[in-house]
């Protein structure tokens, strides 16, 4: 195992997890826009923050290949598989407690479940596995984490 | 004010943001929007299909009487809705976008007490994907939302009452008296989370839009007669500009019949290579640099995918694609097939190339430069003309019988290599085929001098060796196909007044297109016919046909594509952008006569 093949699969892994769930938009399938809900954090400029929301996902994307890594050296293990498990419960965790528990509570353009007539402009919030945003979000969520997860997964033991 | 539960088209307005089209109808109801382009399905679709279609309904639960105009200057309406009991106004924008995190697309409605008390019911019957798809309403954060796949539409509103009815539907009522007012905002997304506003934003947006809108139309420099239907129309057809590409659609909507309960249906959304050099003309006439040149490049850009060829319309992404199906829609007061997509994409219509010659004459002559890569790209245009001139076409009204000669697409294919023969002289095309270009355009004309004239008639006529008119043989004259001031050209004008004239109103031909049924006159040949009046010098008279014309715009001064002469009732798609370049033109053309 190498940390260099999990920085290589997180770049390959986000490169598809991106394109995936770009492709669920246009498939007419979910309204979920990772970049602009992360964008929007740190700015209300549009333009600005979808460019920005890229490069933090593409950055959020590295930082849990090297999470994967270390418990795939923790446990003495990786592979293709593993890692789709591993997508699998990261996509899981990401529609559930990151981005429909965490995400709104730090976001300040993201409403919560407790906010009422909005006296600034308020992002939709996401719901549980970002259901909100579409029937379909999870099932496109999902599928674009496990790939991600399959990729670093792979490209790790590859690596190794 | 409907019949069968459908408002005449005469009675709509319509409202936009360089990206979407709304059409209000004078009773309150938004009966059509398409999001979130012009050319995207519709959310709301009642003008088609008043039972399934959606609309966003808005009038006071009294009888009332209606005063409509535009906010002066804008694309913003203000309705004024007057019952026994008082008057209320509501001011209805597609916002554009400001500074901070705006909505998506955004359709605000204000209303405003007037006087007395007046008490108002609002319905909203979201349909995504032409009514076709199927629509969930939710609430998030205590709003209601209605989504449908990647699009969704969340309804806020401030000093009115709201609920979640039945059917998929919102709505609710409002009750205001004299200064007091309420506020309905459609945040609509596609593709991303909706964003929720405060009221005090979507004011500000409301109020932005309206200075944008007025800061836009001050720009324009024309100070000629008719200013007030000159500017309109201006405004008009900014509303059909894609903002994002440049490119012109031909109308808002689709299918809107020329015969009511007939089969003359078609969608207008995309931009027509037809239509370019009267866009230009307009656009340079009336001091938009800007859209000139965004729209130029836009349609070189469009049409380097079919080079050396070009198909009759692009989408307003700039695609070549563009199928034609039917959907199941009831369509306006029964008028089906309801179509999208357009079969008249791919037709041979030999005469855009000499629009598209001509607007890039138009776009040199104001001083912008062409570069090599277009220039080499126009004279491939006029070697594919000296090919396929001889080949019977579909003409410019895209008939759907059997190809013919018709007379004005060879005289625009003549104009294509006059036009070139000008550009190569002035250095700015390549010129190795010059002579060529030369030759085959004095064949062309020699082929309409003899076989496109009837002795009869003392007219040019429809097509070769045919004895039918058609009004789109004045674009010859505007063109500058030969002398306008010959015999010939004076005898086809009064053959066309004559023949296909019914008051200030003018027919687009005789004879057969392949189509059932009848259709009315051609607004734009009317105002086509005021050119030629000008242009040939009766000027006088071109300007009373003017005023006539002017006169039959409705009450916020918009056309259709054409007018039911008995009646004056509008028939086909709306607002028509052709019809109003028709009137800009006119205008230009009368007011630069005049001047001479």
């Amino acid at each position: 195992m190498s940390i260099w093949g999990a920085i290589a699969g997180g770049f390959a892994g986000t490169l598809v997890l991106t394109t995936a769930l770009r492709a669920g938009n246009e498939l007419n399938l979910t309204r979920m826009d990772l970049p602009f809900l992360l964008g929007t954090a740190f700015t209300s400029d549009r333009t600005r923050a979808k460019a920005l929301g890229y490069v933090l996902h593409f950055l959020v994307g590295l930082g849990f290949a090297l999470v994967y890594y270390a418990v795939f050296l923790a446990i003495g293990s990786s592979g293709w598989w593993l890692g789709a498990i591993f997508g699998l419960v990261h996509g899981l965790f990401s529609g559930t407690a990151l981005v429909d528990t965490l995400l709104p509570l730090i976001h300040p353009r993201m409403g919560t479940r407790s906010t009422a007539a909005p006296s600034v402009a308020l992002l939709e919030p996401p719901g549980f596995l970002m259901r909100n945003y579409g029937a379909q979000t999870p099932l496109v969520s999902l599928a674009a984490h496990i790939a991600y997860g399959t990729l670093v997964g792979g490209f790790v033991s590859l690596a190794g | 004010m409907r019949t069968g539960g459908y408002a005449a088209i005469r009675d709509y307005a319509a409202i936009g943001d360089g990206r979407a089209v709304a059409l209000v109808a004078a009773d309150g109801a938004i009966d059509w929007l398409c999001t979130p382009d012009l050319d995207s399905p519709s959310v709301f679709a009642a003008l088609l299909d008043a039972d399934r279609g959606g609309s966003f309904e808005l009038c006071p639960t009294e009888p009332f009487r209606v005063e409509r105009r535009y906010l002066p200057g804008t694309n913003i309406l203000e309705t004024t809705f007057h019952t026994d009991g008082g008057a209320v106004r509501v001011v209805d924008a597609m916002t554009l976008a400001g500074p901070g995190l705006s909505p998506f697309r955004e359709l605000a409605r204000r209303i405003e007490g007037l006087a007395g008390h007046v008490s108002l019911r609002w319905h909203i019957e979201p349909r995504f994907g032409y009514a076709g798809a199927t629509t969930r309403i939710e609430r998030r954060l205590g709003i209601p939302v209605a989504s449908s796949g990647a699009s969704a539409l969340a309804v806020q509103c401030w000093n009115a009452d709201e609920s979640v009815a039945g059917q998929g539907a919102i709505g609710g009522s409002i009750d205001l008296s004299a200064g007091e007012s309420a506020l309905i905002a459609l945040s609509i997304a596609h593709q991303e989370p909706l964003v929720f506003s405060s009221r005090e934003q979507v004011e500000e947006r409301i109020e932005a839009s309206a200075r944008a809108w007025a800061e836009w139309s001050s720009g324009r420099n024309y100070d000629g007669p008719w200013a007030d239907a000159v500017i309109r129309s201006a405004l008009a057809l900014k509303l059909l500009v894609h903002a994002p590409s440049g490119a012109v659609a031909a109308a808002a909507t689709t299918s809107l019949p020329e015969d009511v309960g007939g089969e003359r249906n078609w969608d207008y959304r995309f931009c027509w290579v037809r239509d370019s050099a009267f866009t230009l003309g307009a656009f340079l006439g009336l001091g938009c640099a800007a859209d000139a040149r965004a729209y130029f490049w836009w349609l070189m850009q469009a049409s380097q995918l079919t080079h050396p060829r070009l198909h009759v319309l692009y989408r307003l992404d700039g695609g070549a694609r563009a199928p034609e199906r039917t959907l199941p829609l009831s369509g306006y007061r029964d008028s089906r097939p309801v179509r999208i997509g357009n079969g008249a994409a791919t037709q041979l219509q030999l005469d855009t190339y000499g629009e598209l010659l001509q607007t890039a004459w138009l776009y040199a002559g104001s001083g912008q430069r062409i570069d090599d890569d277009i220039a080499r790209r126009l004279a491939e245009m006029a070697d594919l003309v000296c090919r396929i001139w001889r080949d019977p076409d579909a003409g410019i009204w895209e008939v759907r019988s059997e190809p013919r000669h018709f007379t004005q697409s060879k005289m625009m294919c003549w104009v294509a290599l006059d036009r070139a023969l000008d550009l190569a002289r002035r250095g700015l095309i390549p010129d190795r085929h010059a002579q060529r270009w030369a030759r085959e355009a004095q064949s062309i004309q020699e082929f309409v001098e003899t076989r496109c004239f009837s002795g009869q008639k003392r007219s040019y006529t429809r097509a070769a060796e045919s004895e039918e008119l058609d009004a789109s043989l004045l674009l010859g004259v505007l063109l500058s196909y030969g002398d306008p001031g010959s015999d010939r050209w004076a005898g086809t004008i009064e053959a066309v007044r004559r023949e296909l004239g019914n008051g200030p109103l003018v027919r687009r031909y005789t004879g057969d297109d392949g189509l059932a049924g009848p259709e009315g006159a051609f607004l734009t040949c009317s105002f086509w016919l005021a050119e030629a009046l000008a242009r040939s010098g009766r000027v006088e008279y071109a300007a009373r046909l003017m005023d006539q014309l002017v006169a039959l715009g409705n009450d916020v001064g918009l056309y259709a594509e054409e007018i039911e002469p008995a009646s004056g009732a509008f028939l086909g798609n709306f607002p028509q952008g052709l019809s109003h370049l028709a009137l800009i033109n006119a205008a230009l053309a009368i007011a630069e006569a005049t001047r001479q």
